[in-house]
């Protein structure tokens, strides 16, 4: 019996490539100081191009993908996130470079006026441009909230080769001094992350490399659809760790790591981009969901460790991590120190009441600082974590059916990313 | 009740005088965990290779290692708390009897835990795990009632899948006031129960019984135990279960016998029959661990009222009451409900909580079974 050939090995190396990513992210984010917001196109006039590209998975396979674009930059997937305005006249014109026609549908909006002539058809859902064809889209959005858009032409197949994205639409009074996502003090917010999940299932997209849509009559893969890929915004886990536009993600531009300061509230906009439901786990601390599908809901509530994201719905959650309660002073202060902003005064100067493990006992992640306080950094045997540059309190956020946290069978990777609570005075952007 | 007492770990009110942990008071609670390998028996008489936890609050520290060898129990040990208590968790890496080629660290994730630090979070990528021969200690100051549940999260969809899950919930503050306490319009008395604190009696209940929802792959346990590739994407679940069980062992009450794989320890000790007299309401604790998809749970005959979702009263913040009385639950993984069933009123006899995703009534290639239980409702 081979022994090398169980599934440590593979582990080992993808662990190797989850650090490194997780280095360069971080070293990236440091040194800028503005409030994060989510990356995308902002305006009422969008153009975007539908073409297809390749991405190349953290296992090594290369994805065949449709996805849409801006018409003066790469194809992407997911999609560009287009922001705009409750009663701003909204105008998408789509431009496509596939080999079929293609459309874009967008649920939640109403009164969508479609526009095109010669190169576009009336397809069953939308109307659709042919290759080289240009058709336009126009909608004046009742509603703020977090959307999705996707094509209408052939979903099963379309949207599942990535021809999908996120529409944000901002409340009319929207201040960018004081964000809220809706008109309600409720939803206000001091960071705002983007959560869009999605899965591929790698022999579809093989099939349309080398044969079309029409390759796929006869096969039952997409009635048996058995995805091999779980992504968040686009990436598979590690490179969600990795900041906006690297340019070696040609196609998958966004970023999933999420960071805010302790007792800010993060605006948590998840999307069910794909065909399964996932059930998102947002580790540190419960959630209060303020929105569905675009309509506020706070007056109706609710907190939930684990955000249940069904395929074609939005969500938005408030998150806030104060680490309140916990029995022992986080910041690891002694009693006679300065409070930090919003800490909770009970716990300050109390000693965690446990003898922590000493060191030759115990396993390290690539992202503890060494030290169980928030801010404070030590020294670990050499080759142990590394990751963690502020000393902030790193937290899990992933798919909880926990199969998808693989890239094709080599784990960790997959529909995961982090949250990090970072000191105060850390900048964020 | 007493059914659920015998399942569960004894939380022994241990006064720390252990050496692990700083700055104890007598009435903390030490709880204390071997993790490892072991075997289960599934409901078609197939013997399944697992990774999980098992209970030894009540030993001294020193004889965990040798005691934990092959331990490993499905479900996890049930863990109980009050609010208020500070849970001290003490876990110890017994290693792999049967994969000596393995050397994995394990943690405890206590799923939800609020405001969390990573120390505690049970993360590997993000704090610290233990070794083999190692112990770890945890701490948690309890302070929000409900229903959480644990796991390991080291190599999580390996250990997960490998049985690595348990039951963990919190009974609340309320359950403590003082005899004659007004609740709004309710009468609190000593002895009463209550998932969460409600001020109104609203969620009172007479008996309880944790209910997790699980399934495993075998094929995946079989190249475990036989030291071949694991097969993640491909992982396809055949044996629904309900606290480490398929129907008819789900109803069996009490643990079931011990196996002479693991050396004739008890790995199977949480039942899942359910039992009420009449009149009672009837608290299920149900959570969601299995790692491949999501389960609806069905109660034919008698309504669920669900007071609770991810250990939180399900009230709006302006008290606005967001119970919904249902026949049916829908969970994914790492969700948890509280479901109150009222048997007030329902015909003595044998009634059944059960899967709708039909094709989960199995055990393998056994048809009828998996994903189903009995609620036993007795004349008063």
């Amino acid at each position: 019996m081979n022994f090398e050939t169980d599934g440590k090995i593979m582990k080992h190396s993808a662990r190797f490539v989850f650090r490194i990513a997780a280095l360069l992210a971080t070293g990236l984010y440091a040194g800028r100081a503005t409030r994060a917001d989510i990356n995308g196109l902002e305006g009422s006039d969008f153009r975007l191009t539908a073409s297809a590209g390749t991405i190349v998975m953290p296992d090594g396979l290369s994805v065949h993908v449709w996805g849409f674009g801006p018409t003066d930059g790469n194809m992407q997937y997911p999609g560009p996130t287009l922001i705009t305005t409750q009663g701003q006249l909204t105008q998408i014109t789509l431009l496509n470079e596939l080999p079929e026609p293609t459309s874009m549908v967008f649920p939640g909006m109403v009164n969508v006026v479609a526009d095109g002539g010669v190169g576009t058809q009336q397809g069953l859902l939308a109307l659709e441009a042919l290759p080289g064809g240009t058709v336009s889209y126009s909608f004046t959005p009742r509603q703020p909230g977090t959307y999705l858009y996707y094509s209408g032409t052939r979903p099963d197949v379309q949207v599942e080769m990535g021809l999908l994205g996120a529409l944000i639409v901002r409340p009319m009074d929207f201040d960018p001094l004081a964000p809220r996502a809706y008109q309600d003090n409720e939803t206000a917010y001091d960071q705002e992350y983007l959560f869009l999940l999605s899965e591929m299932d790698p022999r579809i997209h093989e099939v349309v490399l080398r044969l079309g849509s029409a390759g796929l009559d006869g096969l039952d893969y997409l009635t048996d659809h058995q995805p091999q890929y779980w992504f968040i915004n686009g990436r598979v886990g590690p490179d969600t760790f990795l900041p906006n536009n690297v340019p070696w993600l040609k196609h998958q531009p966004y970023g999933a790591m999420a960071r805010t300061h302790p007792g800010e509230r993060m605006l948590m906009r998840v999307v069910g981009g794909g065909r399964d439901v996932h059930p998102f786990h947002h580790h540190g601390n419960h959630a209060r969901v303020i929105a569905k599908n675009g309509r506020l809901g706070t007056s109706a509530s609710y907190e939930v460790f684990t955000i249940q994201t069904a395929p074609g719905e939005t969500i938005d959650a408030i998150w806030t991590w104060t680490g309140q309660r916990l029995g022992w002073d986080a910041y690891g202060h002694a009693p006679g120190d300065p409070l930090e902003p919003g800490e909770y005064a009970p716990d300050h100067g109390k000693p965690i009441p446990v003898n922590l493990t000493e060191l030759q006992d115990l396993a390290f992640g690539g992202f503890y600082s060494g030290d169980p306080f928030l801010g404070s950094l030590k020294s670990l045997p050499p080759g142990e974590g590394g990751l963690n540059q502020n000393g902030g309190f790193h937290f899990m956020w992933h798919s909880h059916t926990e199969k998808e946290l693989v890239n094709n069978d080599i784990a960790p990777g997959g529909m995961m990313t982090m949250c990090i609570v970072e000191p105060h005075g850390v900048p964020i952007d | 009740m007493s059914r659920t007492n015998k399942s569960v770990l004894s939380v022994a009110l241990v006064a720390c005088f252990l050496g692990l942990a700083i700055g104890s008071r007598a009435d903390d609670v030490v709880v204390r965990l071997s993790g490892g390998d072991g075997y289960m028996k599934l409901a078609d008489g197939r013997i399944l290779y697992i990774f999980s936890f098992a209970d030894f609050s009540n030993l001294p520290p020193e004889e965990v290692m040798s005691a934990g060898l092959l331990a490993a129990s499905a479900p996890a040990p049930t863990i109980i708390a009050d609010e208020g208590d500070r849970v001290f968790l003490h876990l110890t890496n017994v290693g792999m009897v049967m994969r000596p080629d393995l050397f994995d660290p394990h943690s405890v994730h206590w799923h939800g835990f609020p405001n969390a630090a990573p120390i505690f979070d049970g993360l590997p990528d993000t704090s610290i795990s233990i070794n083999m021969g190692g112990t770890l200690s945890y701490f948690y100051n309890v302070v929000e009632p409900g229903t959480y549940m644990y796991h390991c999260h080291v190599e999580a969809t390996e250990h997960m899948q490998m049985g690595m899950l348990g039951n963990l919930y919190v009974r609340p503050a309320q359950n403590k006031s003082p005899d004659g306490t007004l609740l709004g319009g309710f009468v609190h008395h000593t002895g009463f129960k209550y998932a969460y604190n409600d001020g109104d009696g609203s969620t009172f209940y007479d008996v309880e019984f944790p209910i997790q929802i699980g399934s495993f792959d075998a094929a995946f346990h079989d190249a475990s135990e036989s030291t071949q590739p694991l097969p993640f994407a491909l992982m396809r679940d055949d044996y629904p279960l309900l606290n480490g069980r398929g129907y008819p062992d789900t109803a069996v009450p009490g643990a079931l016998p011990a196996l002479a794989e693991n050396g004739g320890k008890v790995s199977q000790g949480v039942s899942s029959l359910i039992e009420a007299t009449q009149g009672e309401k009837i608290l299920l604790r149900i959570s969601n661990l299995n790692v491949t998809r999501f389960y609806t749970l069905a109660s034919l005959g008698i309504p669920m009222k669900v007071v609770g979702q991810d250990a939180r009263l399900l009230r709006a913040p302006s008290g606005l009451n967001l119970y919904r009385t249902t026949n049916s639950v829908t969970l994914g993984g790492g969700e948890s409900k509280d479901a109150i069933l009222d048997t007030s009123g329902v015909q003595p006899g044998r009634y059944f909580l059960y899967t709708t995703n039909l094709n989960y009534l199995s055990n393998g290639t056994e048809d009828f079974g998996g994903m189903m239980t009995e609620i036993i409702i007795h004349a008063q």
